[in-house]
């Protein structure tokens, strides 16, 4: 993600000019394979500083110089952007954190008269409207994987300084409120930095704003502040770094659900019944035994893991040597710190299939291969979701061994390790290719989408569920857990007051409990049906689906129900 | 302490304040005709340790400070385990968690007297005043009933009286009016919450097998609630508010919340 704010505050000459000063570093006069290949990629830097510079030229504008004024720096921001997303797909990049920086020259113009507030915002509704129409054309199958178009446009707004100041402005109201100046929409993905310690009319605003529109994220800047400092902003979906300091390379995620049957099945794909792991164990006839299963599914999850690391090197091996990200690399300091960020699907179908093994009976089903085809399962166990720890420790457990074995081996240049919990829309395409697991779900089903319990198991409520995903541990998921949470209006209180007050608390006590991110929708199950049916009546129907949002009715039928089968909080209990 | 319940609900919103930990308890001596939770009348359920649920409530207790909730203990009727929800209270009230008692007051006197002392709100469930109504649409006498609520009102808990109102069956003027008369005959003035029959728990009895005694009845609207609500005002009913604060209606004083039938907006 580049720094894109640089080129408004400094203006484009002013950054050629650090970066060619970069090239005399005495560090980089040294010449090895790795200075070599540095300053190699810094003249690709320029390149791209002054191609940025001719496409505005060409638009008649000056981006040599810094913005003078608000109406500048919007525009200089947006051309920043513009240019990075031309040449990059707009997966894993995103805006940053400009609505606060905007700020201070909306401010300025204020003050100094050359601005009303209608001006103001009227920039900001434009900016935005610039940020909704862009598009990328992709692939079938990437749109199955990451289903809705999105672009990742994501913009983090608020949280606090270091020294405990909030770095909510009148920008940050004025980019929210571009949702109800014009309706709301999947991009840009508003993603709202929150912390015990915001404005409580900030908070509130939120609250109301989420019930509407069912447009906004959340992730906890209390947990993220002490790592990435207080100038960092959200890429992607929820995976958070230090603008301009840091970089990431991104690479999808392990299935380990399938791991788990790999293991049972003694390294045999359950569908096709080749062997493309190593043979750990082989269930035989008769109940799994968890104390054999468990060590079992530690030993293919090491295997696992450096496959993982070793396929992550080699794409951004590949990736830096023949498409290098220059501008968006040349709106970052040179030696820019790089995270590797790994991530894992299918958590809770995991969970749950240990916590089976562990509490119930679980018997699997052979075919003539001898692959397992299904499980009896005879008795109830724990599930996860209900906040119950026999279940939520194993999935503590399982986040903490996939860790591990990530660390254990290198990365391409070094790069920190670290883990999401997140499948994008991708929940369903695993599924799909994933026999029946221990836990009852049937081959082909879906996944619950990053860290959520599966649908319909978390019968206890809302709180049980969030107290069971704030448990997952953060230190060891550094790129984010992520947990989409869809709940009724009526379920979230009687009046509207009620409502936003119940949300506010529900936030602040999910994150004071130490959970990552939160999307929160709110809405009937009714409205999304009478949407797949009727989809001319809900041009703007937006849901949270992931670290994003899309609109409901440019999704799939497939993925429509997946969304629909989802947990969806809806008691109105107790007459 | 052993008790019987139905199941649980981490977070309710809709019995009272904030967000509340909902115990459903198991059994039930009502037959309520337009009841909601038919599963909950045989006393069978599965048996909890009140210390589980206090271990439980802890982990919650943050969100109950900061939306102002707390322990909801509904059914069922939660006073037929009066001795079980005693001990829920006690140790609630150690832990400075709000305590809420959802009953309809068909129980032994002592029952409710056991309870009452550690309690910090009834709201106490009242079907219809006049007697032979409350037969048909209960299957039970109010008699007992009547005199719990008027008990309760001498206690010093913070009582409120939910009337949940069925078109056709206990919406008629002499019915706000026996209403009015009893409340004005307690102790105190006694608020009245007054919501509206919904059609929530008809699968219910669908599922149990059970003929849905009420399929011919309509939910009630909100515009039958407020003529309902204004005809108690007019007598001199005290209406139950909801805690209100701050202007979060759009500019055309439209809710921005999306559109829910069953929310009903309670304004004086």
């Amino acid at each position: 993600m580049g720094d894109y704010r640089r080129v408004a505050l400094y203006g484009v000459d002013r950054l050629i000019a650090a970066k060619a000063e970069d090239l005399k570093a005495p560090d980089l006069l040294v010449i090895t394979e790795e200075t070599i290949r540095l300053r190699e990629e810094v003249r690709l830097q320029l390149r791209a500083l002054r191609a940025l510079k001719e496409m505005a030229a060409a638009y008649g504008y000056d981006l040599g110089r810094p913005a003078e004024n608000g109406r500048e720096a919007v525009q200089w921001l947006y051309f920043a952007y513009l240019a990075a997303i031309k040449e990059q797909n707009g997966a894993a990049m995103s805006l940053g954190r400009v609505s606060t920086f905007l700020d201070i020259y909306l401010e300025r113009d204020l003050a100094e008269g050359r601005l009303d507030e209608s001006g103001a915002q009227e920039l900001i509704d434009d900016f935005v409207i610039k940020l909704r129409l862009t598009r990328q054309l992709r692939t079938k199958e990437y749109y199955e994987l990451f289903a809705g178009d999105p672009n990742w446009v994501t913009e983090s707004v608020g949280g606090m300084t270091a020294d405990g100041r909030t770095l909510v402005t009148k920008t940050s109201f004025r980019m929210l409120q571009t949702l109800y100046n014009m309706g709301s929409a999947p991009e840009p993905n508003l993603t709202v930095l929150w912390s015990v310690d915001l404005p409580r009319g900030f908070k509130e605003f939120c609250a109301k704003l989420s019930a509407a529109t069912c447009s906004l994220q959340y992730e906890n800047d209390d947990l993220m502040r002490p790592v990435f400092g207080c100038d960092y902003g959200i890429a992607c979906c929820v995976s958070a770094m230090r603008l301009g300091r840091q970089t990431q390379y991104f690479g999808a995620r392990s299935n380990l659900a399938k791991c788990l049957l790999l293991t049972l099945n003694g390294g045999r794909e359950e569908f096709s019944g080749e062997k493309i792991a190593p043979e750990v164990f082989q269930a035989g006839d008769g109940p799994l035994d968890f104390h054999k299963v468990w060590p079992a599914f530690q030993k293919m999850a090491a295997w696992l893991a450096e496959r993982y690391v070793a396929t992550m090197n080699i794409i951004h091996y590949m990736h830096d040597r023949y498409f290098y990200e220059d501008l968006e690399m040349a709106l970052l300091d040179t030696r820019a710190d790089r995270l590797m960020a790994f991530g894992l699907a299918g958590l809770s179908v995991v969970a749950d299939s240990l916590s089976a093994i562990k509490f119930a009976q679980v018997e699997p089903v052979f075919d003539h291969r001898r692959l397992i085809t299904g499980f009896n399962i005879t008795g109830d166990y724990p599930k996860y979701g209900n906040n119950d720890n026999r279940v939520d420790d194993l999935a503590v457990e399982v986040v903490k061994l996939f860790d591990a074995e990530l660390k254990k081996h290198r990365t391409y240049r070094n790069a920190k390790h670290t883990l999401s919990i997140l499948t994008i829309t991708s929940n369903v395409v695993y599924g799909k290719k994933t026999g029946s697991t221990p836990d009852g779900r049937k081959s082909g089903e879906p996944f619950a989408p990053g860290a959520n319990p599966m649908h319909g198991r978390d019968t206890k409520g809302a709180l049980a569920a969030l107290s069971s995903v704030a448990k997952i541990p953060y230190e060891h998921a550094l790129d984010g857990i992520s947990y989409t949470f869809s709940i009724t209006p009526g379920a979230l209180g009687r009046t509207p007051e009620d409502r936003v007050n119940n949300l506010t608390a529900l936030l602040d006590g999910y994150f004071m409990k130490g959970g990552h991110h939160l999307n929160v929708n709110v809405f009937d199950r009714e409205l999304l049906l009478d949407a797949m049916d009727h989809p001319e009546k809900y041009p703007q129907l937006t849901v949270r689906v992931s670290g994003y949002a899309v609109n409901f009715v440019k999704l799939t039928r497939e993925q429509q129900e997946e969304i629909i089968s989802r947990t969806i909080f809806a008691r109105e209990a107790g007459l | 302490m052993i008790g019987y319940i139905h199941s649980i609900e981490t977070m309710g919103t809709v019995d009272n304040g904030g967000i509340r930990f909902v115990l459903f308890l198991q059994g039930c001596g009502l037959r309520c005709s337009f009841c909601h939770n038919p599963d909950t009348w045989l006393a069978s359920g599965k048996p909890v340790e009140a210390a589980e649920i206090i271990e439980q409530l802890k982990s919650y207790k943050t969100f109950f400070e900061l939306s102002g909730g707390g322990l909801t203990v509904s059914g069922g009727e939660p006073l037929l385990q009066s001795g079980f929800v005693k001990e829920l209270f006690i140790e609630a009230g150690k832990l400075g968690i709000h305590r809420a008692l959802d009953t309809a007051g068909y129980c032994k006197r002592g029952d409710l007297q056991e309870v009452l002392p550690h309690t910090d709100q009834v709201l106490f469930s009242l079907k219809v005043v006049d007697p032979e109504k409350h037969r048909q649409l209960t299957e039970r006498e109010n008699v007992d009933i009547i005199k719990n609520l008027r008990m309760a009102a001498e206690s010093q808990v913070q009582l409120v009286v939910c009337y949940v109102l069925i078109p056709g069956v206990n919406d008629a003027p002499e019915d706000a009016q026996a209403l009015a008369d009893l409340l004005k005959s307690l102790h105190g003035e006694i608020p009245v919450d007054v919501l509206a029959y919904s059609k929530l728990g008809a699968d219910k009895w669908e599922e149990m097998g059970l003929c849905d005694p009420m399929a011919g009845v309509a939910p009630a609207t909100q515009k039958q609630v407020e003529l309902f609500q204004s005809g108690l005002r007019r007598l001199g009913v005290r209406l139950y508010h909801v805690r209100r604060w701050g202007n979060l209606l759009d500019e055309e004083g439209r809710d921005k919340f999306a559109g829910n039938s069953s929310v009903i907006h309670i304004a004086e």
